[in-house]
């Protein structure tokens, strides 16, 4: 017996082992990105300053007038954050609806939203530069704000519609009995009591707004240009500049992971659409 | 206002919205896909503006068919979708097996994993291409100067010097030629998305029945036969539906292949559509409507899949 308990104790650390290995693994080039935004342009890239080098500031001191961070960093967290609110304000009667007076429709209404999420963004690439274009839309961030909306809402219906549904229908109809109209019911009942929800399904959207490379790229030239489109426009250095580039890097995607562990298990729920539990 | 109408007006913003947004772009694609519409033809100047007296029929579809780029796109697309699906559901079975059972510090890894799936893909491709995989300034140039380095060190030592002498210095690869960049775009979108299977399938793996389990541990199933016969049925529907939704967001990669491969000939579909757009807009949109053709067949099967547990 002993012997069995002494097998499985040493495979238990070796499992344990090899998964803090695999972990680190998928870290490192995150680790690596963040190691080198310490490093001078010059240490970047010799070998002897692989690990050991003095660590410098200059790269994050000098972001903005290597980079002009700020302002494409302002201009993402306006996109974001706007998109985000809108979207929550369509989103949440939309779900509210769905959710406590379903009709025969409802699931179809869901299924054709989603299916919006797989038109492929190129595919109407043209007609929507067009279109922003002759609208005097194109690069402002207005435009950006309402493509990041819409390309996000069926996720963020989808995720609201699950987290609503658990929420006993009974609560929501004592409201009505007291004669509270429609937006005190959600007001004053839904949104305490699926506050959690909603905050997690408001960050996954703010993070999916951040990260978007399509049409940020696409749609703008320098007025509403986001981080994507920094980063994009300084992608073939070939070799110079591995610093100051990693330390910009880092400054656009560093507060988004760290966001992101926040809300990691949701993720399931948002993009898979509730489907796996 | 009566009990029926008010949930329907409160779904309208929503519907009204998500069906200006996929319709009058769609509509207005199909349209250009049967025009002829060219930015900048000095020739036919009545090209360059959208017109229905410019009706081309099906030949932009022909044009676009006829193009050898075109299928190459569609052949590099599938190619580049397969590979990330194969890698990112075998790395993301294997992954969440290993860190079902708890370990210390399970929670940390947990976090360290799941960091690559929120970084930007502009940030994914720029970090990969040039300070991983270059040839001589990343990690991957740095390994191979060292190892060339000490082949060296050794060929000039004392005895084991003559063995070594046979051995060959190694080339590092570079990943901007059209071939090897796209394994490169393979290599850094499997990093990003083999979190998020993995967590998908360790939520799953939550659920499997553990009675069971013990029960075949007690029948003396080994754990390779526990994982083939009740491990991995579990996991079929799971495995389907990150099949899927990676399907949807890999067929329209695009900030990677840019930044990666921008003239070298390592094109997918969508990068092709931004190519013949900034000129020929009929054949961009053609090849915009057969995207949506592709997309569709993805997506019918995913609706089919979801739809059936959504109600449960």
């Amino acid at each position: 017996m002993a012997i069995v308990a002494q097998s499985s104790k040493t495979r238990r650390i070796r499992r344990a082992t090899l998964a803090w290995i695999v972990g680190l693994l998928f870290f490192y080039p995150i680790f690596w990105l963040v190691l080198t935004s310490f490093k001078t342009d010059a240490d970047a890239v010799k070998p002897e300053h692989l690990l050991f080098f003095t660590p410098t500031l200059e790269n994050y001191l000098n972001m903005t007038e290597n980079y002009d961070y700020w302002r494409f960093a302002t201009n993402s967290i306006i996109t974001s954050v706007f998109a985000t609110i809108f979207a929550l304000a369509v989103g949440i009667p939309c779900a509210y609806a769905m959710a406590f007076n379903p009709s025969r429709a409802t699931k179809d209404v869901l299924m054709w939203m989603l299916s919006t999420k797989m038109l492929p963004a190129a595919a109407v690439l043209y007609p929507m530069t067009f279109l922003t274009k002759s609208l005097g839309l194109f690069d402002t961030h207005f435009m950006i704000i309402v493509v990041l909306m819409l390309i996000n809402l069926p996720i963020v219906i989808w995720m609201l519609f699950t987290y609503f549904k658990e929420i006993p229908k009974e609560i929501i109809e004592a409201g009505q009995m007291d004669g509270v109209n429609t937006w005190g019911e959600i007001k004053e009942i839904l949104i305490p009591l699926a506050w959690g929800g909603i905050a997690s399904t408001a960050l996954l959207c703010f993070i999916f707004c951040w990260n978007e490379a399509y049409w940020t790229v696409r749609l703008t030239t320098t007025d509403a240009a986001t981080l994507s489109k920094l980063i994009e426009g300084n992608r073939a250095p070939e070799g110079l500049f591995f610093g100051r580039l990693s330390a910009v890097s880092a400054a656009a995607v560093g507060p988004i992971v760290v966001l992101g562990w926040f809300c990691q298990k949701q993720l399931v729920q948002g993009l898979t659409f509730g489907a796996v539990k | 206002m009566t009990n029926r109408s008010l949930p329907r007006l409160l779904q309208s913003p929503a519907v009204i919205l998500l069906l200006i947004w996929m319709l009058i772009p769609l509509g207005m694609t199909l349209y250009f896909s049967f025009i002829r519409y060219v930015l900048n033809s000095l020739r036919r100047p009545e090209w360059t503006q959208p017109s229905l007296s410019n009706w081309r029929g099906f030949g932009n579809y022909e044009f676009v068919l006829n193009n050898k780029d075109f299928l190459f796109a569609i052949q590099n697309s599938l190619f580049i979708v397969c590979s990330i699906l194969f890698l990112t559901v075998m790395l993301g079975v294997m992954i969440a097996v290993l860190i079902n059972k708890a370990f210390p510090g399970r929670g940390i890894v947990r976090v360290l994993l799941i960091s690559p799936f929120f970084v930007m893909p502009a940030v994914n491709a720029v970090l990969w291409i040039n300070m991983i995989l270059d040839p001589v300034l990343g990690l991957q140039g740095l390994a191979v100067a060292g190892i060339n380095t000490l082949i060296d060190g050794l060929q000039t030592a004392p005895i084991v010097g003559s063995f070594f002498s046979l051995w060959p210095e190694i080339e590092p690869i570079s990943f901007r030629a059209t071939q090897t960049s796209a394994y490169a775009v393979i290599i850094m979108v499997t990093w990003q998305w083999t979190p998020f299977a993995v967590l998908i399938f360790m939520t799953s793996l939550q659920s499997e029945d553990q009675q069971q389990k013990e029960a075949a541990t007690l029948d003396g199933a080994g754990p390779w036969s526990q994982f083939r016969f009740l491990t991995l049925p579990h996991l079929a529907r799971p495995i389907a539906i990150v099949v899927m939704i990676q399907a949807i967001f890999h067929l329209s990669l695009y900030a990677e292949i840019e930044i990666v491969s921008r003239g070298n000939g390592n094109k997918n579909l969508p990068y092709l559509i931004g190519e013949f757009a900034n000129n020929n807009i009929g054949a961009a949109s053609a090849t915009g409507i057969f995207a949506v053709i592709l997309a569709n067949i993805v997506a019918i099967f995913l609706l089919r899949m979801i739809g059936k547990t959504l109600m449960e």
